[in-house]
């Protein structure tokens, strides 16, 4: 019993200071997040509703493939939220990397080519992914309010025979 | 023994189990023995550590895919601090300090990696209608993509070892005077 006990004051031990450690790593790290941004708040507007029933102009909007081509010809900026590998196998013309995961590495090149009037597209690997939506989410955090997301993403468009870019920016 | 000795486990001991002791015992808790499952483990979890420390939105979204915790700042709580405490296990058992503790961590880590990955497991086998042997996914653990039967036995070894040191009587080839 007292070994036990001594074991669990050890282990709280232990955590406290991983903890602190890991938070102190946190603060400088390029990729480090504050976790208690409010992420789950972001005004997302679901598919089934119909656009013109919302009140909500502002926030996370999904674009169908045809929107999503329209506002690319209309000159919007377009991101790429995959990985820098599959960037440069291929993208969407003029998309911008910005690879959701490692986040810090990209935003300080990228942030100030965007506009915080204008929409910016959003797309990651296809409908099953997330990584476009939660970047979305990332970026109306630091206050860009006109944000979509094409959901079908990369496997859509390239299912669809449209133009392809492949390499780095 | 005070709160402060069993804090640090300063008592001496002579580094030996117990007399009289059973002979699965006697076998089980082996200095040599135990000095294997310490490194085992200590290799495992400092090598799984490293993959995730730095990239907490990367290892949060590994975390979510257990549905247990939603996007928040829990996720991203235990996406950040996890990895360190990992590691933090990992260097313990390879030098003795804080021992039995970061067993004591490895034991419940490993206990929750079991519920997980049996929920996530018996999920993917309802939702995709797979048979049990052939579910595999990237369990987040830092080693990629696996079978979950071979998760589920891994993380039981896992968790058989923590325990044996939880248990230990004594402790040799330790950089600390902890050999209790």
């Amino acid at each position: 019993m007292m070994r036990l006990n001594g074991a669990i004051l050890q282990a709280l031990a232990v955590v406290v200071i991983g903890a602190v450690v890991a938070f102190a790593h946190n603060a400088v790290n390029v990729n480090g997040i504050n976790p208690f941004r409010k992420i789950n708040d972001v005004p997302v507007v679901e598919d089934s509703v119909p656009e013109e029933e919302t009140n909500k102009t502002e926030g996370i909007r999904f674009v169908t493939l045809d929107g999503f081509r329209e506002l690319l010809d209309a000159g919007r900026t377009v991101i790429d939220a995959r990985t820098a590998v599959e960037y440069e196998e291929g993208h969407v013309p003029g998309a911008v990397l910005l690879d959701y995961y490692e986040m810090g590495s990209y935003l300080q090149a990228v942030l100030p080519d965007l506009s915080m009037d204008e929409e910016i597209l959003f797309y990651c690997g296809g409908p099953e992914c997330e990584d476009s939506e939660l970047l979305a989410r990332e970026l109306y955090m630091m206050g860009f309010t006109k944000l979509l997301v094409f959901r079908g993403g990369w496997e859509e468009w390239e299912a669809a025979g449209l133009a392809v870019e492949s390499g780095l920016m | 023994m005070s709160w402060t000795e069993m804090f640090f486990e300063t008592q001496a001991h002579t580094g030996s189990p117990p007399e009289g002791g059973s002979p699965a015992g006697r076998w089980i808790f082996n200095p040599y023995l135990l000095l294997a499952f310490r490194l085992v483990l200590a290799a495992i979890f400092i090598y799984a550590a490293v993959q995730k420390i730095g990239r907490p939105l990367a290892f949060a979204d590994e975390i979510r895919m257990y549905r247990i915790l939603d996007i928040g700042p829990t996720l991203y709580i235990s996406a950040i601090a996890l990895p360190w405490i990992e590691l933090l296990c990992g260097i313990s058992l390879v030098t003795g300090f804080f021992l039995r503790g970061s067993a004591f961590i490895l034991l419940v880590l490993n206990a929750v990696f079991l519920v997980a990955v049996s929920f996530r497991t018996a999920g993917m086998m309802r939702e995709e209608g797979i048979p049990f042997m052939q579910v595999f996914f990237d369990c987040g653990c830092g080693f990629g993509e696996t079978f979950a039967w071979k998760k589920l036995l891994e993380d039981s070894l896992f968790f058989l070892l923590s325990l044996a040191l939880i248990l230990a009587p004594a402790y040799r080839f330790v950089f600390s005077s902890a050999r209790r």
